[in-house]
């Protein structure tokens, strides 16, 4: 289980988020949703210390990750898909999903050759573009690229940072129920935020609603999907 | 036609230090973003302690390889206790102007430079001396005749190849390289995947040393050991990956040979005192019509 | 660009107090001192174009010593062959440097940070080399023999009799005392502050409508004005040569500069007086110890190699950061 207390992180003298806390479960997907700048990216950089909060407590299975290096978070089991399908454009299919296992490959290297298969089968159109430039694929394509180098390190809590970003709505389903399967094949963790309530919470277990980095609503995503005035003053629809 | 065939191995066997150099140079230039001018003061100082080890006896090989050793450590010290503590500062005003944040790096390299020739001309005096080579640096007789190049080119040449051939194997086979290239090419993916990129950074630096005295090394016959002979080598190195792209490992080789050419037949059919011109014409050309060089990409914002 | 504004006025007290500080100085010390406060402001001038260059806009030159040559050179030039008064050739060292410096610029202006340290860099390496290289015209390495002369009966007449020392330190001293006027306007004119914006950010500058590539240009232009002037004026002291322009120079004015604190004029000031007093300072800390000559010939860049790089790492503002750390100036 995730269990974020009293979060603030700023951006200089910016306060992105202020005083949030929540908990999301082990093997559901909790989403994160809210308007532009309600602080959902930050919440989850500051998760895997890309930021480093000014104050509160983020902790992963009873470890507290709050002043653990970047590196040492993502090999404990987390990973992370930063917003804009962040591929490596230089190196090829293979070569960015390897980037992924690196970490385990003299430890696990079996299970790596595995896990490597296991993410050609959920994502068939990268294997056949295995050794193409990632800078030569399509957006969709690359978003995918993106989760396999998140998934081969078969992590238990993963972070998605708006993946629906600029992609046409029939490959937003395709990954949505992809990512909607592992969870609930494998008892993955997920924390997903998404600028897309509606698609977002049609398949989460439990939604939070951030405004202006203050949480607002802390619910079941059932709730959330039928709180119509909710939605109105802070989703927009 | 013997003497072109001269200048033509020449040329090869000095474009391959060259190649070392720019080598060292582009590692650091991706691993870390900043071009080190104090890397053949790095390659002078390691060198001198080879000098020192060969006078005291020692051969030439056990000389060789912990001159190496010292460059690499030289490497990981400038990094350890330079250019991380700089890019971790923050608060710091100077610091936030996007011009200075690449210029500051390389004025400390200059200050390292200075520090490194200094401390050489105070623990072995400012004399120049000889070093000497493993291999015959006469030319090969052949009959009757003397072949253009020398045991010695071959050797350099031999070296320089082998070294090419490991470099290339380890970025493109091993999960370090690997790691490296991921770490240079896009810093937070690579945190992202769990990849320790400070230590892989220092690994760049330490890879970049040991290249750099190589180059010392092989150099350093030919020119004579003194705390400032290595500077030109380093503007012809700098020129090198200019010339073949400041973030190109092959174009580091490319820039290398091409240099050595240039300068080997400018010494040949024109005269020694323009090789100095002839680089400097060579860098300017380079930065006026390509100046990303003949492999880098066109990214604006680092030219 | 030079309206006299309230911070105009300013600089005009201080810049007459520094003239009137160094007029009193001279006349304070012996000769010996009197010919390094006199090389000190020469290499002040040279130092404050390196604010102007790399403090102000950003663009960081590992060459200001060439073009000190060049301005050295053209002066040289002008007196030995041409036959010009020394004042003449100063000025005409001004516009040989400010020319200069405009074709480098224009070669210059698409590079930044590395790509621009190393072309300087070779640049200032040139200096000896093309000096040999045409040998005829630039007198290779013996080089030209000029000299500030004597001083002229109104001088005279109002200091009484200079020796040749206290004479440079006079005759340099409006030149110095000009640069330190002129550069605190630039720095704090509106000309000024779009140059700012080219160090701290290109993209908004750009957006605001400074033209980035003229004005680069146009800095890299005056900034080498100074930098000749200064040439011009450190060759009169008795040689104009490659030796006496070596790149060690241009190394030791950019530390000079840093050391200072590259954004202020006066840290360029209390830079200078560093470098060019260190080498006594050292010699007198150390003589007691007996230390061998190879030591104590090297002891001076090593520090100087030393300093540059605790400031860059641990107070990259320099020593004039620290003193305006209570000021509140806003801007710089």
């Amino acid at each position: 289980m995730l269990i974020i207390k009293n979060l603030s992180t700023s951006y200089g003298s910016i306060k992105a988020l202020t005083d949030v806390s929540f908990k999301a479960e082990s093997g559901k997907i909790t989403t994160i949703i809210g308007a532009n700048g309600a602080g959902k990216s930050t919440l989850l950089r500051s998760i895997t210390a890309l930021e480093t909060p000014t104050q509160g407590s983020i902790t992963w299975d009873g470890t507290e990750l709050v002043g653990k290096s970047t590196e040492s978070i993502i090999r404990s089991g987390i990973a992370h898909v930063p917003e804009g399908h962040a591929v490596i454009s230089q190196l090829t299919v293979e070569e960015n999903i390897s980037v992924g296992s690196l970490f385990r490959v003299r430890k696990n290297k079996s299970d790596v050759k595995k896990a490597l298969n296991d993410v050609y089968e959920l994502f068939p159109r990268l294997m056949e573009r295995r050794t193409q430039q990632a800078g030569s694929l399509s957006g969709g394509e690359r978003q995918m690229l993106a989760i396999s180098r998140a998934l081969v390190s078969r992590p238990k809590l993963l972070l998605l940072d708006e993946p629906s970003l600029g992609l046409a709505p029939l490959i937003v389903e395709q990954i949505i129920q992809t990512i909607n399967d592992l969870c609930r094949k494998t008892g993955l963790t997920v924390l997903l935020v998404e600028q897309n309530a509606n698609t977002a919470l049609s398949v989460a277990d439990h939604g939070i609603l951030l405004a202006l980095g203050k949480l607002i609503a802390d619910r079941p995503a059932s709730e959330l999907r039928s709180d119509t005035s909710l939605r109105a003053a802070y989703l927009g629809y | 036609m013997d003497i072109f065939l001269a200048a033509v191995f020449t040329g090869t066997s000095k474009g391959a230090i060259y190649a070392l150099v720019a080598i060292g140079l582009v590692l650091v230039w991706r691993g870390s973003g900043i071009v080190n001018f104090a890397q053949m003061g790095q390659a002078m100082f390691s060198t001198y302690i080879a000098s020192t080890l060969i006078i005291n006896g020692y051969s030439y090989w056990i000389a060789f390889v912990i001159a190496l050793i010292i460059g690499s450590i030289l490497g990981v010290i400038v990094d350890l206790l330079v250019m991380r503590p700089l890019s971790n500062k923050k608060g710091s005003e100077l610091l936030d102007s996007q011009a200075m944040k690449s210029t500051i790096p390389v004025i400390a390299s200059l200050g390292i430079l200075g520090v490194l020739q200094s401390s050489a001309g105070m623990i072995w005096a400012a004399e120049e001396r000889g070093f000497p080579t493993p291999v015959s640096n006469l030319g090969f007789k052949i009959g009757k005749d003397v072949a253009p190049f020398t045991a010695f080119d071959l050797f350099v040449i031999g070296i320089v190849l082998t070294v090419l051939i490991l470099t290339t194997i380890f970025f493109t086979k091993t999960g370090m390289g690997l790691a490296m290239r991921a770490s240079a090419l896009n810093a937070e993916v690579a945190k992202l995947s769990g990849i320790k990129t400070g230590q892989v950074r220092t690994l760049s630096w330490a890879m970049s040393g040991c290249a750099s005295s190589l180059a010392g090394l092989l150099v350093t016959p030919s020119a004579n050991l003194s705390p400032n002979t290595l500077d030109l080598i380093l503007i012809i190195g700098f020129t090198a990956t200019v010339v073949g792209g400041l973030d190109s490992l092959p174009g580091a080789v490319i820039g290398g040979l091409l240099l050595g050419f240039i300068i080997s037949f400018v010494n040949v059919y024109l005269s020694p005192e323009d090789v100095f011109l002839a680089i400097m014409a060579t860098l300017l050309l380079v930065l006026i019509v390509k100046p990303q060089g003949i492999l880098g990409k066109k990214d604006s914002r680092r030219v | 660009m030079f309206k006299l504004k309230s911070y105009g006025r300013r600089n005009l007290y201080k810049s007459i107090f520094f003239a009137l500080f160094f007029i009193w100085l001279s006349f304070s010390v012996e000769a010996y001192n009197q010919g390094q406060v006199a090389v000190t402001l020469m290499l002040f001038i040279a130092v404050a174009s390196i604010v102007l260059l790399t403090g102000l806009s950003g663009q960081i030159s590992l060459g200001q010593g060439a073009l000190m040559a060049i301005g050295g050179y053209g002066s040289a030039l002008l007196i030995v062959n041409q036959n010009f008064p020394i004042w003449a050739a100063l000025i005409g060292s001004i516009a040989i440097a400010f020319v200069s410096g405009l074709i480098l610029g224009i070669i210059s202006a698409r590079l930044s940070g590395p790509y621009l340290a190393g072309t300087t860099l070779v640049i200032a390496l040139a200096v000896p080399t093309i000096a040999n290289r045409f040998e005829s015209v630039l007198a290779g390495n013996i080089g030209f023999m000029v000299d500030f002369k004597s001083p002229p009966a109104w001088v005279t007449q109002i200091f009484g009799e200079l020796g040749y020392e206290h004479w440079q330190l006079i005759a340099t001293l409006p030149f110095a005392t000009l640069t330190f006027f002129f550069i605190s306007n630039i720095l704090k004119s509106r000309t000024g502050r779009s140059w700012k914006a080219l160090r701290d950010n290109e993209t908004a500058a750009a957006l605001l409508g400074v033209k980035i590539g003229n004005t680069k240009v146009f800095v890299f232009a005056i900034s080498s004005a100074f930098a000749g002037l200064a040439g011009a004026l450190y060759g009169l002291r008795g040689i104009v040569g490659p030796s006496v322009y070596a790149v060690s120079l241009s190394l030791s004015l950019l530390t000079a500069a840093i050391l200072g604190g590259v954004r202020s004029i006066f840290g360029a000031l209390l830079g200078t007086v560093i470098i060019v007093f260190l080498p006594d300072w050292i010699h007198d800390v150390v003589k007691d110890l007996e230390l061998s000559e190879q030591i104590s010939n090297f002891l001076p860049a090593f520090f100087a190699g030393a300093l540059l790089v605790l400031t860059v790492v641990l107070n990259p503002g320099g020593i004039a950061s620290n003193l305006h750390h209570h000021k509140k100036k806003t801007g710089q």
